[in-house]
């Protein structure tokens, strides 16, 4: 149970992977879960947090993704005690904390802006936190030195946080939250302010140091490889709204709404609207065999991923090509169709494609998504790809 | 053209024909009786007269500039006070006096040296104003006036028997010449300020305050509102006083009464003669003595009366229908009668502060009677510094020209060392116009910083008395480093001082930090409601001119009206009287100064405070840092850039915050609340103009500044601060 953050109440916890199953073991000290129950938070007159129930387990990863506004941040504020909620109840490792201050929760936290004590070294910054528990000094420094070790950062403990780059810093962030050993790791897009190539090698250091040291981690971006690549578990969030949560492949292959299909993936998903006709899906210049565990009738929305679909010398749907973006070998052509735009894959085989040009394009066999016409709900998913 | 103009005009006060130049300083009704007085002239002789007001600030060092090059007027309207120092600088011509036919005592403020300068126009000098609903007959004894004032007073209902301006010397000289004592030796001429008539003048004016007859700390505005509302029933003032009488009031005037406890000997008030003086440099020396001669006598007295309501000098104008009409000038005889002119010598400017402090000593209840004539001499010897000797000033002309030689060289060296082999003209190829381009700038920091910095530092190396500098090399400093002629812990010693304006700046800046500091912190909170109206309240104190602020703090601290006190009162705690005590007064100065300069320390800590992210707040309390914490670990360190500059400048500013000791405490009691700079200003202003003296606290003051600038930028370095 966390206490009120003494250092003798600190969790001291040993964290093994196992080399086969890349499972963690999680020695010592048991970690907090996060419990989210009917969540509501307005700031004024706006609502930002509609209503959010979720289960962090123990020890896992999830990332809140969304566009912004959609309360992912403020959740996060929430969970942390920055922010108070109107109604519902967080619940961290068992116990009601929606009246703890932020400083008895046992979290960490990582802000945007890592929020670097600038008037303090490397060092100070880290050791704040343990100093403010009353930790013995030796302790501390072992502390500090484990981080400092960890995120290689040794030879920067003396320096100030304006004598350090933006990847150096996001890591002294990381490592004055490592060093409170907090149960529960929040991170507010802590890598939206790095450049490309940081924000990879970053990612691989989130995730490795996930797996060492086995906390509950809870990490808001709204970049969708970060959440595809990092979690255990994505959410996703619209309108202050929990979409739906689920290990990233599921959330890929098997969304529960339009919204769910279109944010993750890239290029989005084609969303167009049908008519189901008996054994026919008809639209304008298309007709498509229904799939025989389709049961609904009359106006859909049909999904296809761009993936799925192919330009090639004959198929069902007809267009003509306004762009292409080419990756090399292949690409992605965006066509205007009688039944809307839509985006098809095309690669070497494809034969040359031309702004300008009519192509056909094909199946790639069963990959048709269906959705309510207001695809609030999904009715099909293709049976082919079993996320494990 | 101006030369020639001159030339001009020379020429032109050369012909016979040419209207005598006439220079005053009246306005409103006295100067329509000096054109009417003028017209009759003319009309009488034919002599034609150009008259020229001139502002009367100006006035004194206009007639010392002009007469001597013969561009000033043939006669001109003057105080007889500087008739000695007109004299010395040869500006004055004799008169061709009748004596007779002048109050005496006015006759006698225009003799110097047994010689009779100017003619006498009008006088002023203190009476006893009545109120004649109260008093029937004015007191003529002061055994009969304590006695009315006896009967008169009920201090609770705020009436008092008699009011006056107590504290200022001019108004106790009548009663120190009553009491017998005599202000000056007769032999030496020196002042003599420890005498038995001293103690008992002023035992018997403290006893009038003790018996709560007139009320305490007095100042000119009381006495008219006391007076005006009825509830002075006697007050002293002069002529000037009869304009601001509400009319409502039924009054009269009467002599000073005499000293009962002396033998009945009169107080006799200082008397102030306004005489027509005639220049020593007039080309119609004849003309310019009817002129003023004809100024004060006869139609023209008689129209200074009724036009200009002034207290004619000529005693037949007192037997005429206009003045015996007049209560106010008719009564004014008999006053001025007893009057004696007020001394226009050198020793006379030098009782002024020596008694000012005995009298405050005295009536604020710090010094008993007997002991006040000790302090003033004391006093007195101390401002009156016997004039050091005369050094030799060519070790000190030799030391400064190897000062500026070597200055030259090491600027020389320099440019060598920086030039690395190049030419001169290799370095700077256009030096013509650069110079034209520095110019200008060069020139105003030439005269406006380097030249009076200069004349500065070299005034103290001079003794000056009565227009006359002498050289006299560091004596003025080692007079002031030893303390010469006080101890230490007075407050004339520059020790004493330093402590005192070094106390004044920290403790100053320390409130002026804290509360700005206190009062951002609440105004930066966004949930305060009218944040922006308590903003602009608060910096209200800093847009006010320092002065207004400091005299409305005055007002506030002052011991019965003063609204201080009156809260004081309201919490049942004993009013303070704030100007007698160190710790009060010192206090007094304090709460003005932090009223007026804690608005700047607010709005630059506003400002940083506002700069401050946020975020570093939630991560110190994430991090387990109480608001106590984040206060001390995170807010003042990060504040400390923008607040030390403001700091350190505050501590300049606060070391030469003149305006509030001056205006405030103005010193009291007796200096001790004085800093640095106000003393050197009481020593060039108010102390027998000891220039050179003054010029060494200022080079003193500028060491102990520079000292400082040296430690804040070691302080701002090590902080880190640009």
């Amino acid at each position: 149970m966390p206490g009120p953050g003494r250092f003798d109440n600190l969790p001291q916890r040993a964290i093994t992977i196992d080399r086969r199953s890349q499972r963690l073991e999680i020695k010592g000290a048991p970690v907090s879960d996060v419990k989210l129950v009917g969540i509501r938070k307005s700031f004024g007159e706006t609502a930002v947090v509609r209503g959010v129930d979720l289960h962090v387990q123990a020890g896992e990863f999830v990332v809140f993704v969304g566009p912004s506004g959609c309360g992912k941040t403020t959740l996060l504020r929430l969970v942390a005690g920055l922010e108070a909620v109107d109604s519902g109840d967080i619940v961290l490792g068992g116990k009601r904390v929606n009246d703890t201050p932020p400083r008895d929760r046992d979290i960490g936290m990582v802000f945007q802006s890592y929020a670097l004590y600038p008037h303090m070294s490397v060092r100070q910054n880290m050791a704040f936190g343990l100093e403010l528990r009353k930790m013995p000094k030796p302790e501390i420094e072992t502390r500090v030195q484990e981080a400092a070790k960890l995120l290689e950062l040794g030879a920067l403990l003396e320096r100030k946080p304006k004598e350090l780059s933006g990847g150096q810093r996001q890591r002294v962030a990381m490592g004055r939250v490592i060093v409170r050993r907090p149960q529960i790791f929040l991170f507010d897009e802590p890598l939206s302010n790095l450049d490309t190539a940081l924000r990879v090698q970053m990612r691989g250091e989130l995730a490795r140091l996930h797996r060492q040291l086995g906390v509950t981690m809870i990490y808001v971006t709204h970049d969708q490889v970060e959440a595809m690549t990092l979690a255990n578990r994505v959410a996703v969030f619209d309108k202050g709204v929990l979409q739906q949560i689920g290990k990233p492949l599921e959330l890929y292959h098997r969304p529960d709404n339009t919204f769910v299909a279109t944010f993750l993936g890239s290029p989005s998903m084609n969303l167009l609207e049908v008519t189901r006709d008996g054994q026919a899906i008809r639209a304008p210049g298309l007709t498509l065999q229904a799939p025989g565990d389709l049961t609904e009738r009359g106006v859909l929305k049909l999904g296809l991923r761009p993936q799925d679909l192919k330009i090639a010398a004959s198929g069902p749907i007809s267009g003509e090509v306004e762009a292409i973006e080419r990756l090399g070998f292949d690409g992605f052509a965006f066509l205007k169709t009688a039944a809307g735009p839509v985006t098809a894959r095309f690669d070497g085989a494809s034969g040359d494609v031309e702004v300008g040009q009519s192509v056909k394009v094909a199946l790639n066999g069963d990959v048709s998504h269906f959705f309510t016409l207001d695809g609030a709900r999904a009715l099909r998913h293709p049976s082919k790809p079993t996320p494990e | 053209m101006i030369f020639a103009l001159v030339i001009a005009l020379s020429q032109a006060a050369a012909s016979p024909d040419e209207p005598l130049k006439l220079w005053h300083a009246y306005r409103g009704g006295e100067e329509q009786a000096l054109e009417k007085a003028v017209a009759e002239f003319t009309k009488q002789t034919g002599t034609k007269v150009n008259l020229l007001a001139v502002p009367y600030d100006a006035f004194s060092s206009k007639l010392t500039s002009a007469i001597p090059h013969e561009a000033g007027p043939d006669v001109f309207i003057f105080a007889h006070e500087r008739l000695r120092q007109f004299h010395r600088m040869k500006v004055v011509a004799p008169s061709r006096l009748d004596q007779s036919a002048y109050i005496q005592s006015t006759v006698d403020a225009l003799e110097l040296d047994g010689e009779h300068y100017g003619y006498p126009l009008s006088l002023k000098c203190l009476a006893l104003f009545y109120n004649t609903k109260l008093i029937a007959n004015a007191p003529t004894t002061t055994a009969e006036l304590t006695e009315l004032a006896k009967s008169l007073t009920d201090p609770a209902s705020g009436r008092y028997g008699i009011a006056y301006e107590a504290g200022d010397f001019y108004l106790h000289a009548p009663i120190l010449a009553g009491f017998g004592g005599e202000l000056f030796d007769p032999i030496t001429g020196r002042a003599q300020l420890n005498t038995p008539g001293m103690a008992a003048s002023l035992r018997w004016v403290k006893s009038l305050q003790d018996r709560q007859y007139m009320p305490q700390e007095v100042s000119g505005a009381l006495v008219k509102s006391l007076f005006n509302e009825g509830r002075a029933a006697m007050i002293i003032s002069g002529p000037w006083f009869a304009g601001e009488i509400d009319p409502s009031i039924e009054w009269a005037i009467a002599p000073l009464p005499r000293v009962s406890e002396n033998h009945d000997t009169p107080m006799a008030p200082f008397l102030g003669v306004e005489a027509a003086f005639v220049s020593s440099m007039s080309k119609h020396a004849d003309q310019a003595q009817a002129l003023a001669r004809f100024l004060s006598v006869g139609e023209a007295t008689l129209a200074r009366v009724s036009l200009g309501r002034q207290i004619p000098a000529e005693l037949a104008a007192y037997r005429s229908e206009v003045v015996s009409s007049d209560r106010l000038i008719a009564s004014f005889r008999a006053v001025a009668e007893l009057a004696k002119p007020t001394p226009n010598t050198l020793e006379m400017a030098r009782v002024w502060e020596p008694m000012k402090l005995a009298l405050r000593g005295v009536l604020q209840g710090g010094t008993p009677p007997e002991d006040a004539g000790a302090l003033a001499e004391r006093r007195y010897k101390a401002l009156n510094r016997e004039r050091p000797e005369d050094a030799n000033p060519a070790p000190f002309i030799v030391g400064a020209v190897f000062l500026a030689l070597a200055g030259l060289v090491g600027f020389v060296l320099r440019q060598r060392t920086q030039a690395q082999g190049r030419a001169f003209k290799q370095r700077y190829p256009d030096t013509a116009r650069g110079l034209t381009w520095v110019a200008p700038a060069a020139i105003g920091v030439l005269i406006l910083i380097i030249i009076p910095f200069a004349v500065g530092i070299s005034l103290s190396l001079f003794h000056h008395e009565a227009g006359n500098y002498s050289f006299v090399g560091f004596a003025n400093f080692t007079d002031i480093l030893l303390s010469r002629g006080y101890a230490i812990t007075e407050p004339l010693s520059f020790y004493f001082t330093l402590v005192v304006t070094l106390m004044w700046t920290l403790i100053n800046v320390a409130l002026h930090v804290i509360i700005g500091l206190f009062l951002a912190i609440l105004l930066k909170n966004p949930l305060l409601r009218l944040r922006g109206v308590y903003r602009v309240i608060l910096i209200v104190p800093w847009a006010v001119p320092n002065y207004i602020t400091a005299l409305m703090w005055r007002g506030m601290f002052h011991r019965q009206f003063g609204a201080m006190n009156a809260l004081l009162t309201l919490f049942g705690i004993e009013p303070i009287s704030w100007f007698t005590r160190f710790s009060t007064s010192f206090a007094a100065n304090v709460i003005t100064n932090t009223w007026m300069g804690f608005p700047f320390m607010m709005v630059v800590c506003l400002g940083a405070l506002q700069s401050i992210p946020e975020d570093l707040y939630e991560a110190a309390e994430v991090d387990g840092a109480s608001k106590w914490v984040q206060f001390r670990r995170i807010t003042l360190p990060l504040l400390k850039p923008a607040l030390l500059p403001a700091i350190i400048l505050g501590l300049v500013w606060t070391f030469n915050m003149f305006n509030i000791i001056y205006l405030v405490s103005g010193g009291e009691p007796g200096g001790a609340t004085d800093i640095l700079v106000s003393e050197a200003y009481r020593w060039a202003f108010q102390r027998n103009e000891q220039y050179g003296f003054a010029a060494a606290y200022s080079v003193l003051i500028f060491f102990v500044l520079l000292a400082w600038s040296q430690v804040t930028k070691r302080i701002s370095a090590e902080a880190g601060v640009e």
